[in-house]
């Protein structure tokens, strides 16, 4: 067994800028000491939370479970799993087989506390950690205060709850202690990851270059530490202040931060010029956006994408007209008797303005019927078009890819006629859709589409 | 019977010694062909099929390639590190029919070419996440793609444990993994439009949790754009996934592959004309956008053809003459096409064969066989020659490209021949200089079924000659270029003389010249004898099928029309004498002799959007109402049932608005 200090020390070295908490939680979980029945390990995400519980637990050698809540679909889920966990820890470390018989099922709460109370009488000191108990999907209601009085019927049993934010009375119970993790700090951000500098060349040049690998990596950290710095005031501080988001965007800059150097116009030492030189990559907002496919990739193969038929974007032009403009005024849009001026004879009143303050398409679209949609399209095209089953083809197929939605009571008939629907795209979609079969949707859009 | 929901229907033995009644069958010998026709049918089909199958796996291949060396390029084995999901977005474009056959190929392709297992989802049967774990761990495990009846789990996991793990635990597939030799597992999420955001962005970061223990890969089939599914997932999501993007060949793109392989070759034995062409070429641009449509139609086609036309017999390739009756023969005599090749020949003055040509069917018979042959044979030259115009085109004018299915439909209404498109590019080939044609060579060599005449070797041979001897870089020149004339001007005694110079030319552009004129020549005279009207070739009704209404009812019904009339006007469909009358008129339309709900729905036409019922019973009461109360008796129920009947329909429905009023749901004509 490792004295209190060496443990500390070593668990340091491995989560640094967390002292403090690492300190608590050893005195908490000591194998000594009698541990509390229920702890409560709150922080944001990216805090280190998970990790350090497990690594305090692991290196005093006291027998644990992890359940991760993320990995259960339902509250009996996890009851399960958190059984089969134990079940599974207990075996590992008392090296005689388990009749499992008893414990096949595990319907609910009183059942868990009661295999519970079989499986540890008599054993030594366990801890059950519930990572992300709160964020359990379809968890019974009295989930988390039950699990917080398992320690009472279950001698020498603790339970840790890793969470992201306390409820003051979440536990229905008092005396609980609580150890919090706060987000790291700026300087305590730049520590952390300054401990892995990524290289700056790739592939090491010729080796008569007297450049050698610590002095490679004397320079990686170097240049890394001070970049670091200005990715945080630039960009992180505002925009990715979690340890997680911050390193992505770090790693995401590097690569173009550091090309200067690879193709020798700077050398390493040079980095307020470099700095000055690529302060473009400081000032857009590319790093910040996640994408799935990286960027130069999807510039490439934008060109090649596909187009709707002809009559599915008129489709959506009518609907989108039909959710933004108000019914009552469809005459005057619409009706082909009705000239250029009466069209623009609204503008003039402008008693709409007083009762509407927000632009109607910043606006919630409105549910429109089918029919009104139907009448639309007619308008607004400019030949006739025959009453063929093609039109409702297209607006089933444009509402199983989500262009349109229904709306309000949902039958199992796609065309039922009093069923509502919904548009599901913007102006600037929509817009470009119209421009490409010539047809200006600001012309007959309410307000002007401006 | 009426407590029976099924009954089994035994008919009468047939009494001994009396012949059953049967429907007395009128001998017209047509019967006979169909088997023939039948056969005939399926020789052609599983031709045409067999192109279109090759055309449809040429249009994906590449895409299919990608996807396949993007799943087998992901490092197998589960990591400790948790990387972000490879994920590949797949773009599949709009048409929602091709989904499915599409991702059945990279199936295929995947479990041909990788260490991998595919299991493809989609959102009919993954309603919540429950579902979704349940349905990707029984395929997984199952190995199967579709096995619905498997309801009943392996008992995987309960050895180890004592208790039957839940059946969406994917500790289940964790257990099936470590016993598989499967490297890592593919998860093929086919349309991801139909998924809900809140059960995809679930699934990902379950996924992302497990990854540390089971290699995933994820496909997402995405109809619409990339941006717009990921505008649907949250930051952390995405964070969790990275891959690439893959695009699917637009669909007009392989429909003109589809297309051209349909038509084009010597071994097609039946075409379709230049109006149904149109018909289905605008049909796509405009509606479907899908290839599985383009095929349909395609398929009904030559159903109609071989089954509808007696004369496609003729298109069997292994017909002996006996088994033909003469009824075939005097129908073939009857075709227009037969007439005008007889007058043709009354103007040749060969009488003799006109003779034995009516009076013969054997001899018509072997007129038949052979014409066919050559009908045929000038066909495949016509698709031959318009993929020849289309490649001198595309190679002259960069800019705009014409589709051979365009061409193909002017040639088919033979409007394609002396067209100034034709001409304009015949006339560029002569202006081409040396590299335009050496590239408009090497792809007429290229070509297939090119029935060129000309030997396109020996041309690409004295080009090369050519420029092997050139001295300068540039490429040579044609004398017929304009851009080597210059315009001189000079001044003779007062007077301006505008004279026309050609710049001087090398003795290689010379040599070019007269190699590219020599082209020119023998290629307009190719163009003017493979570029005819279709239409006026002998025995044109059997090579060609051009009749557009019976796709039109097919394809592009019209349900909402149909009752829309039936119900303003049921004259069109009773075509009763009472009615007669009143449509004489032409006027008002409304009698008492009508039925009762086309009554009311010609009142309800007449109404704006809110109807009040009062004013309609009153209507209708005046209409078709006697005098007495017995009668009203039965007017108010007849009126009430065709309330029903709208309201049943969706054309009223009750409004909270006014108490007495229905509001009116569906307007006419839309």
């Amino acid at each position: 067994m490792l004295p209190d200090e060496l443990v500390l020390t070593t668990l340091n070295s491995q989560f640094p800028c967390r002292e403090l908490q690492i300190r608590q939680l050893l005195s908490l979980f000591s194998p000594f000491l009698p541990s509390p029945p229920t702890l409560v390990v709150h922080g944001l995400d990216a805090t280190g939370k998970s990790s350090i519980v497990k690594a305090v637990l692991e290196e005093n050698s006291i027998s644990h479970a992890i359940v991760n809540s993320r990995e259960c679909i339902t509250g009996r889920h996890l009851l399960e799993r958190t059984l089969v966990a134990c079940l599974d820890v207990v075996e590992a470390s008392s090296e005689e087989k388990l009749d499992r018989k008893p414990y096949a099922r595990c319907e609910n709460i009183s059942a868990l506390s009661t295999h519970l109370q079989r499986l540890f009488e008599g054993r030594e000191k366990f801890t059950l950690v519930f990572d992300g108990i709160d964020k359990q999907r379809e968890a019974p209601p009295t989930l988390l205060t039950a699990l917080a009085r398992f320690g009472e019927s279950i001698p020498n049993f603790s339970i840790v709850m890793i969470i992201t934010v306390p409820h003051p009375s979440a536990l229905h119970q008092t005396g609980i202690p609580h150890v919090h993790f706060p987000p790291y700090t700026r300087d305590e951000s730049i520590t952390i990851l300054s401990r892995n500098p990524p290289p700056i060349f790739l592939e090491l040049s010729d080796p008569e270059l007297e450049y050698t690998d610590d002095l490679a990596a004397e320079d990686n950290a170097w240049v890394w530490g001070r970049f670091l710095a200005a990715v945080w005031d630039s960009l992180a501080k505002g925009a990715a202040r979690d340890l997680v988001s911050y390193r992505v965007v770090c790693t995401k800059l590097w690569r173009p931060f550091v090309a200067p150097i690879v193709d020798g116009t700077f050398g390493t030492r040079d980095f307020s010029r470099l700095m000055v030189h690529r302060r473009t990559i400081f000032q857009g907002e590319d790093a910040l956006l996640s994408r799935i496919v990286p960027k130069s990739t999807t510039v490439a193969s934008a060109a090649s994408t596909h187009d709707l038929p002809c009559y599915s974007k008129y489709l959506l032009c009518a609907a989108y007209l039909a959710s933004f403009n108000p019914a009552r005024q469809d005459n005057v849009y619409f009706m082909k008797a009705s000239d250029k001026k009466r069209r623009r004879r609204k503008n003039n009143t402008g008693w709409t303005a007083k009762n509407r303050k927000i632009s109607r398409h910043l606006l919630m679209p409105s549910p429109f019927s089918l029919d009104r949609l139907l009448g639309i399209l007619r308008a607004i095209l400019p030949h006739d078009l025959a009453q063929t089953a093609d039109i409702y083809t297209q607006i089933a197929t444009l509402s199983s890819i989500r262009l349109l939605v229904r709306t309000g009571a949902v039958g199992a008939d796609v065309l039922d006629p009093g069923c509502k629907w919904r548009v599901n795209y913007g102006f600037e979609y929509v817009s470009k859709l119209g421009r490409s079969v010539d047809f200006e949707i600001g012309e007959y859009l309410a307000g002007g589409g401006e | 019977m009426e407590d029976k929901k099924c009954y089994l229907y035994a008919p009468p033995r047939p009494q001994p010694g009396r012949a059953p009644k049967r429907r007395r069958l009128v001998n017209t010998g047509q019967p006979t062909t169909w088997e023939l026709r039948e056969h005939a049918f399926h020789e052609a089909w599983a031709q045409q099929e067999h192109q279109i199958q090759g055309a449809i796996d040429d249009a994906d291949r590449s895409t299919l390639e990608k996807i396949a060396a993007f799943v087998s390029g992901v490092v197998p084995g589960p990591r400790r590190d948790r990387p972000p999901i490879p994920t590949g977005l797949v773009i599949t474009g709009p048409s929602i029919a091709s989904h499915g056959p599409f991702f059945r190929r990279v199936s295929d392709k995947i479990i041909a070419d990788t260490k991998s297992i595919f299991v493809p989802l989609n959102s009919a049967e993954c309603p919540n996440l429950k579902t979704l774990l349940k349905t990707l761990i029984r395929k997984a495990t199952s190995g199967l793609p579709i096995d619905e009846d498997d309801d009943e789990l392996p008992p995987s996991g309960a050895h180890k444990t004592g208790s039957k793990p839940l059946d969406y635990d994917l500790c289940l597939l964790l257990d099936w993994y470590s016993k598989t030799p499967v490297d890592k597992i593919t998860i093929a999420i086919q349309d991801s439009e139909g998924f809900d955001d809140s059960i995809i962005v679930e699934t990902i970061e379950l996924l992302s949790s497990w990854s540390d223990r089971l290699p995933f890969v994820l496909l997402f089939g995405i109809a619409t754009s990339a941006d717009r599914f990921q505008d649907r997932l949250t930051g952390s999501a995405i964070l969790s996934l990275e891959g690439e993007q893959f695009v699917v060949e637009q669909a007009e793109e392989s429909l003109e592959k589809i297309f051209r392989a349909t038509v084009e070759g010597p071994h097609v034995s039946l075409r379709v004309g230049p109006n149904l062409c149109r018909l289905l070429l605008d049909r796509h641009s405009d509606h479907s956008q899908s290839t599985q449509d383009f095929y349909d139609s395609l398929k009904y086609a030559y159903l109609c053809h071989f089954y509808a036309n007696p004369m496609s017999v003729f298109l069997n390739r292994s017909l002996e003459f006996d088994q033909i009756n003469h009824s075939a023969f005097e129908a073939l005599r009857t075709l227009p096409s037969f007439r005008n090749y007889v007058e043709a020949l009354l103007e040749d003055g060969s009488t003799d064969e006109i003779h034995s040509l009516l009076d013969s069917d054997q001899f018509l018979f072997a007129n038949i066989k052979q014409h066919l042959e050559l009908g045929q044979t000038a066909l495949s030259r016509l698709t031959s020659a318009i993929a020849v115009v289309v490649i001198l085109r595309n190679a002259m004018w960069k800019t705009q490209q014409v589709r051979y299915s365009s061409l193909y439909i002017r040639s088919a209404s033979g409007d394609l021949y002396g067209s100034p498109l034709t001409r304009e590019t015949i006339l560029m080939v002569r202006k081409a200089s040396s590299d335009t044609f050496s590239h408009v060579l090497a792809t007429l060599a290229s070509l297939r079924h090119s029935g060129l005449p000309m030997d396109i070797k020996e041309y690409q041979q004295a080009l090369a000659d050519l420029t092997e001897h050139s001295t300068t870089s540039a490429p040579l020149k044609s004398h017929y270029d304009v851009q080597s004339n210059t315009l001189r001007t000079t001044l003779v005694a007062q007077k301006v003389d505008l004279s026309k110079h050609k710049s001087t030319l090398s003795k290689q552009d010379a040599a070019y010249s007269d190699l590219i004129g020599r082209f020119h020549d023998e290629l307009e005279a190719y163009l003017t004898e493979a570029l005819i009207d279709p239409h006026s070739l002998y025995l044109s009704e059997i090579l060609l099928y051009d009749l557009k209404s019976p796709h039109n009812e097919v394809f592009a019904p019209k349900p909402r029309f149909a009752m829309e009339r039936a119900l303003s006007s049921p004259h069109d469909y009773l075509n009763c004498s009472c009615c007669a009358e009143s449509k004489a008129e032409g006027e008002h339309q409304l009698s008492a002799s009508q039925p009762p709900s086309t009554i009311l729905y010609q009142l309800y036409l007449e109404s704006g959007a809110m109807l009040n019922v009062n004013d309609l019973w009153l209507a209708f009461n005046a209409i078709t109402g006697g005098e007495d109360n017995q009668s009203e008796d039965v007017t108010t129920s007849l009126f009430q049932r065709s309330l029903a009947e709208f309201k049943y329909f969706g054309l009223v429905k009750p409004s909270r608005k006014k108490v007495d009023h229905v509001s009116k749901m569906m307007w006419k004509g839309l």
